[in-house]
């Protein structure tokens, strides 16, 4: 029995894996629209929105999906380093190695793109770029200015940070897709379906409305915050059912379990 | 697992704390509606009172105590009501605008003109009518007696300026009855000065004394009417239909409604 809490704990890991793609209404809506825009001329498409709506798993469907599609490349994870970045998009290109002692000059890049006009479009799908540096941010904006290469890009959304507002995104970005924290409906779907999707029906069906309901008004609907969360509530499960099975024999879904983890997590003050 | 106990016992903190928080908000909501209804009830049970307490608190003298005042200073001038019984007078004064001393003086006038007739008669013929007369005047045997005495005297002079004493005008009325009420203590007694110093366009004595009948009897309909008819007399007329509306909410009194569209329209 503990076995199986402890497989229930491990599908709310939080990784980006198409696998573990949930499908809702609201994250449909953004890919289409995601979809539709690389088919327009356009340079640059910015996904933005706070951490955790969904935005590196979106892009990583997207990756999955038109990989066969189109010539997509996608940068999971922030290349900090200048050198490193015109590296990749060189090698991703022109699908050459490029010796360890040497480096991509930035003109010599430029003039590569050029020479592919009208010949090629390339998607480079890229990842956590509040990360990246201004001057790097420039040589992205002036590669997309070319119209070989075509720029996806996720940011966070900050508070005190419009980062719309800076000039290379204002004059480039003509498509702008917002992502937004789950709603109580989508986040139900959400734990229901990633719980049935894995053969988890009984427990599944356990989790009441009211449930739902405790757990996003603590997670405020961010899906990063919510598989935590699970997580959390699966692995006292976990322990009790090992432990004091007395205690998680009901047949009712524990609320003092719902509160025990937001204890531990720090939602709530004990 | 230390920790997972650890968890628990903060949960039961949580709980506790929890628990506390809902027990204090419950009884403190309790306690305002309690409060509440509390106030309640006392304002729906003062009505006019508070009001009155207010005035008497500014004041700094009862109303009642000037009336008293008033009535030990006039006392020495009234010379009528020992002659005639208090009883009497609640018996007939239904309507303050005829004063009963008035009718006395009616009754004595008749008297004087059948005893003048009475005299030119034999004076068996004149002690019997006397006699019947009794049975319908407001004397009592021994003022009957009295009066006869005087009747029987043959100079009429005395006769007449006994009846001169009797001659009263509606002060003198007022006056009787406010002795009368200092010893009654009588709702509508109060409700019959009221409505005389009305009659003389004396408003703020009749508010005021409308205002001590309500004290005695609150469901006195007259009591409220009065005091709202003197308050708009007085130019208060949003305050009188104040609490003319105050008081139709409560008694449904058709009278109070008239009076509020009355006042309304300017007719008072």
């Amino acid at each position: 029995m503990s076995n199986q809490y402890k497989g229930l704990k491990d599908i709310f890991i939080d990784t980006v894996n198409k696998n573990n793609y949930v499908e809702l209404e609201s994250a449909t809506y953004n890919y289409s629209l995601l979809e539709s825009s690389l088919v327009k001329p356009l340079k640059m498409i910015l996904l933005f929105g706070k951490p955790g709506t969904g935005k590196s798993m979106l892009l990583n469907k997207l990756y999955h999906n038109l990989k066969e599609h189109y010539e997509i490349h996608y940068f999971d994870a922030p290349i900090l380093s200048e050198k490193a970045f015109l590296r990749n998009i060189y090698e991703s290109m022109s699908g050459q190695v490029i010796p360890e002692n040497m480096r991509v000059n930035f003109d010599g890049l430029l003039k590569y793109c050029q020479k592919l006009k009208e010949k090629r479009e390339v998607v480079f799908l890229l990842d956590e770029c509040q990360l990246y540096s201004e001057p790097l941010m420039e040589k992205i904006r002036l590669l997309s200015d070319t119209r070989v290469v075509k720029f996806v890009i996720t940011l966070h959304k900050t508070d005190d940070e419009d980062i719309i507002a800076k000039e290379h995104f204002k004059t480039r970005i003509w498509e702008v897709i917002e992502m937004q924290n789950a709603t109580e409906y989508d986040l139900e779907l959400y734990i229901q379906k990633k719980m049935i999707q894995k053969g988890f029906i009984e427990i599944s069906n356990k989790i009441k409305k009211k449930h739902i309901k405790y757990i996003h008004n603590v997670t405020k609907g961010n899906f990063r915050e919510t598989n935590k969360y699970l997580y959390t509530i699966f692995d006292i499960y976990e322990y009790y059912e090992k432990n004091e099975p007395q205690k998680v024999s009901g047949k009712r879904f524990s609320k003092k379990i719902l509160e025990m983890a937001a204890i531990r997590l720090g939602y709530i003050n004990a | 697992m230390r920790k997972i106990n650890e968890l628990e016992k903060k949960w039961y903190y949580y709980r506790l704390k929890k628990f506390l928080v809902s027990a204090v908000g419950f009884s403190t909501t309790i306690l305002l509606i309690l409060l509440a209804y509390y106030f309640y009830i006392i304002q729906k049970n003062s009505s006019l009172e508070p009001k009155t307490i207010y005035q008497k608190n500014v004041l700094g003298v009862s109303k009642i105590a000037i009336a008293n005042q008033r009535l030990n200073d006039l006392n020495k001038s009234i010379i009528v009501a020992k002659k005639l019984p208090i009883e009497k007078l609640e018996e007939v004064s239904l309507e303050p605008i005829i004063p009963v001393i008035d009718m006395a003086k009616e009754e004595s006038i008749k008297y004087v003109k059948k005893s003048q007739v009475k005299r030119s008669n034999s004076v068996n013929e004149h002690h019997s009518k006397l006699v019947k007369a009794k049975a319908n005047s407001y004397l009592t045997a021994k003022e009957l007696s009295q009066i006869t005495k005087v009747e029987t005297v043959p100079t009429a002079q005395p006769h007449v300026t006994k009846k001169m004493k009797f001659q009263t005008t509606s002060e003198n009325y007022l006056e009787t009855m406010q002795k009368k009420f200092l010893k009654s203590k009588n709702a509508r007694d109060a409700i019959l000065i009221s409505k005389a110093f009305y009659k003389k366009s004396n408003y703020s004595e009749a508010e005021q004394w409308a205002l001590s009948a309500n004290k005695l009897d609150k469901n006195l309909d007259e009591s409220w009417l009065l005091f709202a008819k003197s308050k708009a007399k007085l130019g208060k007329k949003q305050e009188a239909i104040n609490i003319l509306a105050s008081y139709y909410k409560k008694s449904h009194s058709a009278k109070a409604r008239v009076l509020i569209g009355q006042i309304k329209t300017g007719k008072i």
